[in-house]
């Protein structure tokens, strides 16, 4: 968790908004700080969280998490983390009979055309499934986070059946339970004419409430500035309403560090 | 215009609003719904994007019994079973039974919730040829449409606005609270109308339009400012007296033609000589073909 991101967009873990639905997209640059950062954001929050990591394993983001001082492997423990780890998960659902997998999550991978029904039937079981801790509290709000949604794109899904899939989430999680969605989209080069990809990053911005794109930095490589990302409020009830400010940032090993542009204690 | 289309005055029919990710055509929706239960008309509502909340967020809550919202929110395919439309019945039979499900007095606006979703899972033809049987069955007197124009091909999206009567594309101006509307209008003789003009809507969904660009990518002037006299304070002097200009006036430029000097240069003086041409045979006079006597 980035204190300095939360006071850009003026949440904590003790209080954010609940019902956002936030898309976090990079181009020539990796984004997955930001992933990073609302996991143990959620987690922290005391969130019930459902993870779908497609790209990375589930030591992967343990390690990372416990940069961050959040312990996956607990949470999961506890039932406050229901993790779907895409890599390890996808050779059973290929290795097995045809029959027996028809509601897996992962079925997609066998019929991408078939659209993405299960996965959603899995995301809405996991997070009404165990809503209490052991102390017979409730958890907060569900969280949806993806890591990352280009690649079904990849695997043969059509970017509709993608965004029918968001919306499912959308109206459940975000409007039915008041929870939030946090989905990581990859973009390609610019001038790469990728209609998938492109279809899928504007149709989720059209659905979000708020959206963080990272690039790098347009005149190219810098050792103490990784990049720039851009905020972009879409939420009406924002005071910020359709303003878009870009930072600079830096990852550190243990967080990262953003600051208005041309303020770099490089530069100062 | 814009305000004359949303609060119904010019005739009903089909009418697309168009938005990007730039700027979000939902608010001029609502303002739709809004101007039709003032109107006292019944709203039939199919909403596949956003939630029945949502949508009547701002709206007047003594309004319910005049909207009529056909969930198709939270399920629009019917994985769930939890919704009462799917995408599947966007048709003219289903549509209409949907409509005349419900007694009304006077004519019904239907509000489409969006366009895009359904795009998705139809052919293009096949909506554009539902939207035309609805228009000619005439169960509802006005059809509004909202169109995520970016998320299309533009032909698709040009042929959904060729059947519309007035498409409405909605984009930001420099000020993030308001919007530029770029109306279309096709009036019954086919006459097309076109204008610009910056729109705000308020927390309770009314349209308030405020100023008119005239033309297309017009520029706002500021408001003029006294200008400053750069030859106010100089050290020498720029400026003519009353005298002085007078004496300027009266000076003859050189190279100025008088009347004088004129009739002096054209006047016949005794020695100057006179062309005199007399043709010989060689010489083509042929008015018509002055190239004959070339060898071609």
């Amino acid at each position: 968790m980035f204190p300095e991101l939360n006071s850009i967009l003026s949440s904590s873990p003790d209080s954010f908004r609940s019902g956002d639905f936030i898309v976090l997209s990079d181009r020539q640059a990796d984004a997955s700080f930001l992933i990073h950062h609302y996991l143990s954001f959620y987690l922290r929050a005391g969130c019930k969280v459902c993870f779908l990591g497609l790209v990375q394993s589930f030591s992967h983001y343990s390690a990372v998490s416990q940069r961050l001082g959040v312990s996956l492997t607990q949470a999961r423990e506890k039932g406050q983390l229901v993790f779907l780890e895409g890599l390890k998960d996808s050779i059973g659902v290929i290795s097995q009979e045809e029959s027996s997998q028809s509601k897996l999550p992962l079925s997609y991978l066998r019929s991408p055309g078939a659209g993405l029904e299960c996965l959603f039937k899995f995301v809405e079981s996991s997070v009404s499934q165990n809503t209490e801790n052991e102390d017979g509290e409730k958890w907060g709000p569900p969280v949806l986070l993806i890591d990352d949604l280009s690649v079904l794109l990849s695997l043969g899904v059509s970017a509709g059946a993608i965004l029918d899939f968001t919306l499912y989430c959308q109206a459940t999680i975000c409007s039915e339970l008041q929870g939030n969605i946090v989905i990581l989209v990859r973009r390609e080069e610019e001038d790469v004419d990728d209609e998938g990809s492109n279809l899928l990053q504007k149709g989720l911005i059209h659905q979000c409430s708020l959206a963080l794109h990272v690039e790098g930095l347009p005149t190219g490589y810098c050792r103490d500035i990784h990049g720039q990302m851009e905020v972009w409020w879409r939420s009406r009830e924002d005071a910020m309403y359709n303003q878009r400010k870009v930072f600079h940032y830096k990852v550190h090993d243990k967080g990262a560090s953003f600051f208005a542009r041309g303020t770099s204690s490089a530069l100062l | 215009m814009l305000l004359n289309i949303v609060h119904g005055t010019e005739s009903g029919g089909f009418i697309v609003v168009e938005d990007t990710v730039k700027y979000s055509g939902r608010e001029i929706l609502k303002c739709f719904i809004n101007a039709a239960i003032k109107r006292g008309e019944d709203v039939h509502v199919l909403g596949f994007e956003t939630s029945e909340a949502e949508l009547r967020a701002g709206l007047d809550s003594s309004s319910g019994q005049k909207i009529h919202f056909h969930k198709g929110h939270p399920d629009p395919l019917g994985w769930t079973c939890k919704s009462s439309v799917t995408v599947q019945q966007f048709n003219t039979p289903d549509i209409t039974r949907l409509v005349q499900n419900t007694p009304h007095t006077k004519a019904a606006v239907l509000i489409v919730d969006s366009l895009s979703f359904i795009l998705r899972h139809h052919q293009p033809v096949v909506i554009c040829r539902s939207l035309q049987e609805l228009k000619k069955v005439g169960v509802v007197k006005t059809i509004v449409g909202l169109l995520h124009s970016d998320l299309h091909l533009q032909g698709v999206v040009k042929s959904v606005c060729h059947l519309a009567n007035a498409v409405i594309s909605v984009a930001p101006a420099n000020n993030e609270h308001c919007g530029v509307a770029k109306t279309t209008r096709r009036t019954k003789s086919g006459k097309l109308m076109q204008e610009e003009e910056y729109f705000d809507v308020s927390e309770d969904a009314a349209l308030s339009v405020k100023t008119r660009t005239h033309q297309p990518g017009h520029v706002q002037t500021e408001p003029d400012k006294p200008k400053a006299d750069p030859t106010s304070n100089l050290t020498f002097n720029l400026r003519l007296s009353k005298k002085e200009k007078e004496a300027k006036e009266k000076v003859a430029l050189p190279f100025v033609f008088s009347q004088e000097k004129k009739s002096a240069l054209l006047r016949p003086t005794p020695g100057t000589g006179r062309i005199t041409y007399e043709p010989d045979a060689y010489d083509d006079f042929d008015e018509e073909d002055p190239d004959d006597d070339l060898d071609v």
